[in-house]
């Protein structure tokens, strides 16, 4: 009997976390696009954008034009740490430092 | 006395790496060849203009045997065709250019009456625009072919990149392209002298990293992996997308005052355009 109780409750849990990764709303996922392109411009303001955020974004701005939050939601977050991962990688080099093995 | 002492020691570390973040780009120069004489003992400077076929012994073998029947030849005729053309107004590239088509080792330099770095691709489109011609494309296409013909004809000039005293712009335009050089950027947080410095002559993948020294003289290129001949932007372009940074602008000044400073590195190396690479 408790390994029914048991099971129900693991069930119960399943199912409403679940519910919780589905409530993904299209306003969710609007404003995680438009957190990573600030992010991206920031890193952009000072030459150090990566590669990929850009298309990161649009992939992003895909899915969630086709109701997929989920994925935009996603890929949102993974194209905003890279604008500031870009902007803070510029700025721990702002000052010139010139590397070790060119200091006679 | 102890902490004195090592108060000094401290003092002098960090002037030193502050003069050098701000030497003068002949001392960064100077430093340049002499990590390179060390890296690679016994290689002369004017080796540095075949690139990494100054140390990459077996690659070196290929490459004589592909500059046997270069693939940029036609790139040389079609540009010589171009020079020669006139523009719909009847004039040439040489009213633009007087002292042409060999000068290519007047590129880059500073143009006091525009403050900023001069290319010679970007002289060629300012020429062809007061001619009322159609502008090329900066990475691939007909630029290539041009650029090409001048660089053949220039054969055996040696670079010559001047930072005039008097201009200051000049020198600040020539600092900024060394901080581009020296910036790790991208995801993959590389610089320019991660791989071409540091690096050269390590291997990335299958590849034998090239050198910085030498860099500038053999362009434009014809690479095998472009299955034509391209520009040094585009080049530029290239790396900046393999180590996962967003590219610049082709002719955009990020990339002209990188070529400024990259081209002063080289200053009296012959140049040898047009080259061919994999």
């Amino acid at each position: 009997m408790k390994l029914v109780i048991k099971l129900v409750l693991i069930a119960i849990l399943g199912m409403s976390s679940a519910s919780i990764l589905a409530a993904v709303s299209e306003k969710d996922a609007g404003i995680a696009i438009a957190a990573a392109e600030a992010e991206r411009k920031k890193a952009a303001s000072v030459d150090s954008e990566w590669r990929d955020t850009g298309k990161i974004i649009k992939k992003a701005q895909e899915a969630m034009n086709k109701g997929n939050y989920e994925k935009a939601l996603k890929l949102a977050n993974r194209a905003e740490h890279q604008g500031v991962y870009g902007y803070e990688q510029a700025m721990s080099q702002k000052d010139l430092k010139m590397p070790s093995y060119l200091i006679h | 006395m102890k902490k004195i002492i090592s108060l000094l020691i401290l003092m002098v570390i960090a002037l030193s790496a502050l003069s050098i973040a701000h030497a003068d780009p002949e001392q960064d120069r100077k430093s340049i060849i002499k990590f390179f004489e060390t890296r690679f003992v016994g290689i002369p400077l004017s080796e540095y203009v075949n690139g990494v076929y100054a140390y990459d012994t077996i690659g070196r073998e290929s490459w004589e045997a592909i500059e046997e029947f270069p693939p940029y030849e036609i790139a040389i005729e079609k540009g010589q065709d171009m020079w020669e053309k006139p523009f719909a107004n009847g004039k040439t590239y040489t009213d633009c250019f007087p002292d042409g088509p060999a000068i290519a080792q007047k590129y880059p330099h500073w143009d006091k009456k525009q403050a900023m770095v001069m290319t010679l691709p970007l002289a060629i489109n300012q020429c062809r625009e007061a001619n009322g011609e159609k502008l090329l494309k900066y990475k691939k296409g007909s630029i290539n072919n041009i650029l090409a013909y001048i660089a053949f004809e220039s054969r055996g000039k040696k670079t010559h990149v001047v930072i005039p005293k008097d201009a200051p712009g000049a020198l600040a335009a020539y600092e900024d392209g060394k901080k581009f050089f020296f910036t790790r950027r991208g995801q993959l947080n590389f610089s320019c002298a991660t791989c071409h410095i540091q690096n050269a002559g390590n291997r990335i993948r299958s590849d034998n990293l090239s050198p910085a020294l030498g860099h500038t003289t053999h362009f434009p290129v014809y690479r095998s992996k472009w299955g034509a001949v391209g520009t040094l932007h585009r080049r530029f372009t290239g790396c900046n997308k393999q180590v996962r940074a967003k590219p610049f602008k082709a002719q955009g000044e990020q990339y002209r005052n990188l070529e400024y400073f990259l081209t002063y590195l080289s200053n009296g190396l012959e140049l040898n355009g047009p080259g061919s690479r994999k």
